[in-house]
């Protein structure tokens, strides 16, 4: 009787309680892997080989702007660590948040968890107000923590700290826009999509800004482009990082706004009411698969192929300025991005780039799968005369298709750009270069249906492994000039530099292989275990 | 007896230290109506995750038709299911599921599925997603019952549906009978089983306890009597079968019944009878007196 007068006076503890257990270990991984970052690479950096003319052209450079940002300060550690890491370690953070955030809140009261807690004494405006609170705090350690590792690594305190304060800016800004999208969408997956397009637009928006001087005021719109505005170890501007921040804070009390004025279980944004039913690609379980692709694979095809396009266009301006300066092709080497000097070069680093989001694109759809059965919508499939095998081998097939559609897409968006800056880069090498990360994308659908067989609730980590993790692994591993048996653990390290070189063929044949094995294994695990349907 | 459209054969599930399902030996001839009992976590879902192959039994086998329930493309190709809580993809139509499950299912009638989208009053132009629980129940029930597949395995199907719907149901039920179907009904609703079961079986913490007709049930079981008398009622105190013994006021004895009444009878003609209500015991009173003691 003491203890349930005692939990019943502090609801609004039980519920941030409630939402640091949902966020807390995704929390510590994001923050060791920011804060450690930061500090490798600042560790790692030497100040030889740069002089000031050098600087001064890449700075001039709209290809190295676009691609990696502007060039800042690259003469201390500090500025070298923010044009390395800020970018990848922003957008890392953006998708975390964004990602957590309508995964707590909308994803809680799509799955229906959301009516028990709110039939309690919480409003749902509380309910949703306490979770993205929680999560806010996040980006603010995820900040602190890597300013202090760099102020560890001997990187001048102010730009450390505005670097970390720029980071903490954008996560908080990213946790406001999923927690806003998940008050205007009913459903998660809406709700993530919607999200995905704001951060692709500013990351877009960014490139561009950073890439045309004349369009240098489009990276006030974006938050990766406010971020890059505060210059730390430069000129240290604050402004910039404040308006990011007000935007912010604004963002996060219009989500709560927004919350007070929808029912539970509804979105802000109505969602049609009745329609004409359209049966097309209900004939099967594979037709069914694909038109469950259909509308992710367009919006990842726009979002692929924009970022390919714009590659394609930069690609002229880069490849002169790294033949006109090789000290920063070496460089580039060292960061992992060998033979940037020609057009074949450039195409084949950026291409290889590419296994990244089509890996994590093949990942996603697997764990969508798991994510059918876990909502068992699969058991009305599954109570038909379809065996796991065959709803398996459907799913797999079209999500290694749908990867396929979106490498050659790429491609052809590459070979279009570069056509239109008058590159000399042919639509078969184009494609030849696209084509080439199919082994570690083939890797990823191996890592994936291993999971969906044996860790059903793992799909999307296990599946993005080999292409995410491996690339972070090769750019590590670059960074710290580590050992080669260390270096060969990525797949990464494994693939040609196609189109200037020929195809690693033993390679992509081991890689298969191995993918060929975790398929097995997976269907294996897949045919035994219960499913949750 | 004739065909099984239903065997299991020492069937067990065992989740950790929970052994779910024991020992569990059942057959449900074609053509049968039958109801499947037991309260919460007894295990009657687990049965039907074995029955449909998507979970795996710890032991024992079980058939569908003479097909090994693990043979899924053939054995599910003679049933249609219809689960106890029905997820459907948000973004689609009922009329969108309801084809698909037509075109990968084991064969549709599409004018009785008409008609029974209209007998259950389902919009099926809206959003799965728009749907109440009762709204989903209904189109798993439609998809299933237009069918026609021999068999029809129902896990708690009308536990989100109102009246009006619940009639529906029994009709539909009537139907598959009539066309020979067998019906394998897990359920809750024990007025409903009573009504709709040829046989019913009943499961406690995973083993099975009973299977009889409900006729049987009833008579293994106690019934009530209640009679007033004209006159002093007689002292059944002692007379063989007659239980619970108390008067109502001076002129009205209630008791029952188990066994034969033959006695009670004797005893009671030699009193002056005013009148006698004799009530068999509903199928709820049956399956409380089960459970009431340990249930789970």
């Amino acid at each position: 009787m003491i203890a349930a007068a005692t939990t019943a006076a502090r609801p609004h503890r039980v519920l941030r309680a409630l939402a640091v257990r949902q966020v807390h270990r995704g929390a510590m991984v994001v923050t060791a892997v920011c804060a450690g970052m930061s500090a490798l690479v600042a560790v790692g950096y030497r100040t030889e080989a740069l002089d000031q003319t050098a600087i001064a052209a890449l700075a001039r450079n709209p290809a190295i702007r676009t691609l990696f940002g502007e060039p800042v300060a690259l003469d201390q550690a500090g500025g070298f660590t923010v044009w390395r890491t800020g970018i990848v370690l922003a957008i890392l953070l953006g998708v975390w948040t964004m990602l957590t955030a309508t995964r707590i809140t909308r994803g809680e009261e799509d799955a229906g968890r959301w009516s028990l807690l709110l039939a309690g004494r919480t409003t749902l405006a509380e309910a949703v107000r306490h979770h993205l609170g929680v999560l806010a705090v996040v980006p603010v350690v995820v900040g602190a923590a890597t300013a202090a590792a760099m102020i560890a690594a001997r990187v001048d305190t102010t730009g450390s700290l505005l670097h970390g304060a720029g980071l903490a800016s954008v996560g908080l800004f990213f946790v406001a826009v999923g927690g806003i999208s998940a008050q205007m969408f009913a459903s998660r997956s809406a709700a993530n999509g919607a999200a995905a397009a704001v951060l692709v637009v500013g990351v877009l928006t960014r490139m561009v800004g950073d890439g045309m001087p004349a369009l240098a005021w489009l990276r006030w719109l974006s938050p990766f482009g406010l971020v890059a505005l505060t210059r730390p170890f430069d000129t240290n501007r604050g402004l910039p990082v404040s308006v990011l921040t007000c935007a912010a804070l604004l963002l996060l009390t219009l989500a709560g706004r927004l919350a007070l004025r929808r029912d539970v279980g509804a979105g802000i944004l109505a969602t049609a009411d009745s329609r004409p039913a359209r049966t097309a690609l209900l004939g099967s379980v594979p037709a069914f698969a694909v038109r469950r692709t259909m509308r992710p694979l367009a919006a990842w095809s726009t979002g692929i192929g924009a970022y390919s396009l714009l590659l394609g266009l930069i690609a002229r301006s880069m490849t002169e300025f790294l033949t006109g300066n090789p000290q920063f092709a070496a460089m580039a080497a060292q960061a992992g991005f060998p033979a940037l000097g020609t057009v074949e070069g450039y195409a084949a680093t950026m291409f290889a780039l590419l296994a990244v989001p089509v890996g994590v694109f093949v990942a996603v759809r697997l764990a969508a799968a798991a994510a059918d059965e876990n909502a068992r919508r699969l058991t009305l499939l599954l109570a038909a005369p379809v065996t796991r095998l065959r709803l398996l081998a459907a799913e797999a097939t079209i999500a290694g298709c749908a990867a396929l559609v979106l490498i050659t897409l790429s491609g052809l968006a590459m070979w279009a750009g570069t056509a239109a800056v008058r590159a000399d880069l042919g639509a078969g090498d184009a494609l030849a270069g696209a084509w080439n990360v199919v082994p570690i994308v083939v890797l990823c659908l191996g890592a994936g249906v291993l999971a969906l067989g044996w860790k059903p609730h793992a799909v999307a980590a296990i599946g993005a492994l080999p292409a995410a993790g491996g690339f972070m692994w090769q750019v590590i591993a670059d960074s710290v000039e580590a050992p080669s048996w260390i270096r060969a653990l990525s797949p990464f390290a494994h693939l040609a530099a196609v189109p200037a070189t020929a195809p690693a063929w033993p390679a992509a044949s081991a890689m298969a292989g191995i993918a060929v094995a975790g398929v097995v294994a997976g269907a294996i695990g897949y045919r035994r275990r219960d499913l949750w349907a | 007896m004739g065909v099984s459209a239903l065997r299991t054969e020492n069937l067990s599930k065992r989740y950790g230290q929970l052994l779910a399902l024991d020992d569990l030996t059942l057959d449900v001839a074609a053509g049968e109506v039958f109801g499947f009992l037991g309260p919460n976590g007894a295990g009657k879902s687990t049965t039907i995750r074995l029955l449909l192959g998507l979970a795996r039994p710890t032991s024992g086998r079980a058939w569908i038709f003479d097909t090994n329930a693990a043979h899924v493309a053939a054995a599910h190709s003679r049933l249609a299911y219809v689960p106890a809580d029905v997820a459907l993809w948000p973004r689609m139509t009922g009329a969108e599921v309801l084809d698909l499950l037509a075109r990968i299912g084991p064969g549709t009638d599409t004018a009785y599925r008409d008609e029974l989208i209209q007998r259950f009053a389902l919009d099926v132009s809206k959003p799965a997603g728009t749907y109440s629980t009762g709204n989903r129940q209904k189109v798993a029930l439609i998809a299933a019952f237009a069918t026609r597949a021999p068999l029809l395995v129902l896990d708690e199907p009308t536990s989100g549906l109102d009246p009006l719907m619940d009639l529906q149901f029994r009709q539909a039920v009537g139907v598959a009978r009539d066309n020979g179907q067998t019906v394998f009904l897990s359920s809750h609703q024990l007025a409903e089983v009573e009504a709709i079961c040829d046989r019913v079986g009943i499961l406690r913490a995973g083993e099975l306890v009973e299977v009889a007709s409900v006729a049987q049930l009833r008579r293994l079981h106690q019934t009530e009597v209640a009679a007033t008398f004209t006159g002093t009622p007689p002292d059944l105190t002692g007379v063989l079968g007659v239980d619970g013994l108390h008067r109502d006021g001076t002129a009205t004895v209630r008791f029952t019944l188990n066994g034969s009444p033959a006695a009670a009878l004797r005893a009671l003609a030699d009193a002056d009878v005013a009148t006698i209500v004799v009530r068999e015991q509903s199928l709820e009173e049956i399956f409380l007196a089960y459970y009431g003691q340990d249930a789970r």
